[in-house]
């Protein structure tokens, strides 16, 4: 087998490596910008102190615990469901998961640093590795969260090892990044073997450890005893919600990419329309979580827990909360359930507003909790300062050069497993259909119904 | 092993703030500006809730002195990453400053929010920086800090006592906002030794504890104020 | 860069593999005895190394594994081009 000839077809997913334009270098530079400025005022946050961020007492928590959940909400896309797709057979998965794993790798990167960012001594991060106590739930986040990273690359990096291959054969340069990564990579049946064992056995391994991964996460609020935190439903709330805005984020990215490097052809409306499916029904599960939580909460008619209950439904966070709804669940409702705005720009439009709406989430969990203390303290303000925008401008900014990068370096579809689909899944599906009907059907008859 | 805790008496308390003020020179807590002290970054080990009960005219003013509670199930030290807090084996929470990374999970984990946090490094006016207490270690920026029950003045009572060749006795040791009330309304000692004053004062019918139902156990109890 | 230095880099990169995960592992373990020193609750601590530990030598035995499998599995044809 000569990747050369095997790829020539596919050509159009070889074109973001091969050619650099422009643009390119555009876009990087701007995101090295807003990396550089960031880091400028993270290094006066370490000099001066956490003061020249917005959180003050009761408030002392603010933007980089919001997008560390976030960022580790949208880290769920991919690992997660690349698993389930491709552990329900899902054909039309091919060109998603890799996209889907990449999103992962990066974001969780950039998720897990953020509680480093919150510190008031990073210096002293080495404390945990010598008196970590493991009874404290951020021990769990960060052993959940190191497990997932290590587990998500090596899931990102098996199924890219024959696309490396194929770039190694096709020359592309740097030659021995491709050749020091493809691992010896020929694609004899053997090794074909070797790797879908392990892709198997990974992919069922990885989905409890990305579902621990959120849950550990909310329970750094629902193990305290603060009114709004302390609940039983947190974890698998947080869940839904990284499941949520992990398929936004992803369809983002699939749009963006598809038209940046003309990839019409690999990703099709069915495509986003089934993932826009899928965003559908997690709204839905969203908005039933988001009920449960809040009806349980209005009826119980705590005193404590109605105090920060009204300050996000009546209160200072009225505003937040209520945008949050419309963004979470009506516009993605409105929009994903009729057959006619379920088109490339409203899944567009869609994704973006449950983004925010998803940040928003996470904003209105941690926030009004510590506003409002119990006894009689003052309600707490928290204005975010240009530090902490600064910071989560350049965590994004982060996540686009990543994704650019790698997009630079390794085809952002998987080649193989399209090639894969191409040569065998028509018939593997007709296999797998008859196995299902009742009736048995020859193979003349599977061959008179695909013509 | 003694247990040690406080009773607030708040029939006598007239919420004058001397406890807030002797606790924050004895401690050498910082004084933070007025521009932070708006955006709540006033540090008080010894704080004064204000409660108003009623609507106006008629509102009753209730004024709660409010140090650490040292609950004897202390939700913050469960939640700190790297032991930065402890229950010790007087009943005392502490804190170990250089040990703190600064993650101010304790912060959110307190129910009664005593915890303070140094967002920048501690400063004092050019003259109380020569005054300040070289008992209390300076705190860097960056770690959280609160009320210790001034263990230092435990350190020193028993250094005391074994220069003299005797037990502890009650009231060898007092913390400095108990000692600064000027109705006497803070008593402080052994929960433990059924004869001291704190011990008769918190099995009186007028005691509480604050946030009784959390089941923190906290070892400072209130007196009730009678009409 | 020769296929000498390319072999020696893979080695490494799988022998650093076990480096991180070996003293991700270490590491807990290490939590564990600090967690009975200070009577923290062991049963959680040793609830989480439980699953914990063998989870990362999991990851790495399967890198491991599709390395050498890889290697093993080569047609034995050196002359061709680019067949690392």
């Amino acid at each position: 087998m000569n990747g050369n000839e095997i790829a020539a077809k596919d050509d159009a997913l070889f074109r973001s490596i091969e050619y650099t334009g422009k643009n390119f270098y555009y876009a990087v530079g701007i995101f090295v910008t807003v990396i550089a400025f960031a880091a400028f005022l993270y290094l006066g946050q370490i000099i001066s102190g956490l003061g020249v961020t917005g959180m003050a007492q009761p408030v002392s928590w603010g933007f980089y615990i919001v997008n560390f959940v976030f960022f580790i909400g949208i880290s769920h896309a991919g690992t997660l469901i690349s698993a389930i797709l491709r552990l329900s057979k899902a054909e039309w998965r091919r060109p998603i998961t890799r996209m889907a794993e990449v999103i992962t790798a990066i974001v969780l990167a950039i998720g897990g640093l953020h509680p480093i960012l919150d510190l008031g001594q990073p210096g002293r991060i080495w404390h945990l590795a010598t008196s970590g106590r493991l009874q404290s739930p951020l021990l769990w986040d960060v052993t959940s969260i190191t497990a997932y990273f290590a587990a998500s690359t090596v899931y990102l990096f098996l199924p890219l090892i024959p696309d490396i291959a194929i770039l190694r054969d096709r020359g592309t340069k740097p030659r021995w990044l491709y050749q020091f990564l493809s691992w010896g990579w020929q694609g004899t049946p053997k090794q074909h073997k070797v790797l879908d064992r392990t892709i198997n056995i990974l992919m069922i391994g990885v989905i409890p450890i990305a579902v621990s991964v959120h849950t550990v996460i909310s329970y750094i609020f629902a193990m305290t005893v603060q009114p709004g935190w302390h609940s039983t439903i947190f974890g698998p709330y947080f869940v839904v919600g990284a499941i949520f805005s992990g398929i936004a984020a992803l369809l983002i990215v699939m749009i963006v990419f598809r038209r940046v490097y003309h990839l019409e052809n690999y990703l099709k409306e069915i495509h986003f329309s089934y993932l826009s499916i899928l965003l559908l029904i997690m709204s839905l599960l969203w908005f039933y979580f988001t009920f449960c939580e809040y009806l349980t909460t209005h009826y119980g008619n705590e005193p404590d827990e109605m105090r920060v209950f009204f300050y996000k439904f009546s209160g200072d966070f009225a505003p937040y909360f209520w945008a949050m709804i419309v963004c979470n669940f009506i516009i993605p409702v409105a929009i994903l359930s009729n057959k006619k705005t379920r088109k490339i720009k409203g899944i567009l439009f869609a994704s973006f507003t449950v983004l925010i709406g998803m940040w928003l989430e996470r904003l209105i969990i941690v926030v009004p909790s510590l506003a409002n203390p119990r006894l009689g303290y003052p309600t707490g303000i928290y204005i975010p300062s240009i530090t902490e925008w600064a910071l989560f401008a350049g965590g994004i900014a982060v996540f686009m050069l990543g994704f650019l990068l790698f997009a630079k370096f390794f085809p952002l579809i998987s080649v193989w497993e399209i090639q894969e689909g191409r040569a065998s899944s028509i018939k593997e599906v007709a296999h797998r259909l008859r196995s299902y009907l009742p009736d048995e059907l020859e193979e003349d008859d599977i061959k008179k119904a695909l013509h | 092993m003694p247990r040690w805790g406080m009773v607030i008496d708040l029939n006598t308390c007239t919420g004058c703030g001397e406890c807030a003020a002797a606790c924050k020179i004895e401690n050498n807590v910082a004084i933070v500006g007025p521009e932070e002290s708006d955006m709540g970054r006033t540090m008080l080990w010894m704080d004064m809730l204000t409660e108003y009960e009623g609507e106006y005219p008629d509102v009753k003013i209730r004024y709660i002195p409010r140090p650490c509670l040292h609950c004897d199930d202390p939700p913050c030290t469960r939640v700190c990453p790297v032991r930065a807090t402890y229950l010790n084996d007087e009943g005392i929470v502490a804190q170990i400053f250089p040990q703190c990374i600064g993650c101010r999970y304790c912060m959110a984990a307190c129910p009664y929010t005593v915890k303070s946090f140094n967002w920048y490094r501690p400063e004092w006016p050019d003259t109380m920086e020569s005054a300040l207490n070289p008992d209390v270690s300076a705190r860097p920026a960056g770690v959280v800090e609160k009320c210790t029950f001034c263990i230092h003045r435990l350190q020193k009572a028993k250094e005391q006592a074994a220069a003299e060749n005797r037990d502890l006795r009650d009231g060898d040791y007092i913390p400095a906002c108990a000692e600064a009330c000027p109705t006497k309304a803070i008593t402080f000692g052994d929960f433990e030794d059924p004869k001291t004053e704190v011990s008769r004062l918190r099995r009186t019918a007028r005691a509480f504890r604050l946030l009784e139902e959390l089941g923190t156990e906290p070892k400072v109890y209130y007196l009730y104020e009678v009409e | 860069m020769s296929s000498k230095t390319i072999k020696f880099l893979q080695y490494a990169s799988i022998a650093w593999i076990w480096i991180f995960v070996l003293s991700v592992d270490i590491w807990i373990i290490s939590l564990l005895i600090v967690a009975r020193r200070l009577h923290d609750a062991i049963n959680a601590s040793v609830g989480i190394g439980i699953i914990a530990i063998p989870l990362f030598l999991l990851i790495a035995s399967a890198l491991t594994y599709v390395f050498f499998g890889l290697q093993k599995h080569r047609e034995v044809d050196e002359t061709r081009h680019g067949s690392l």
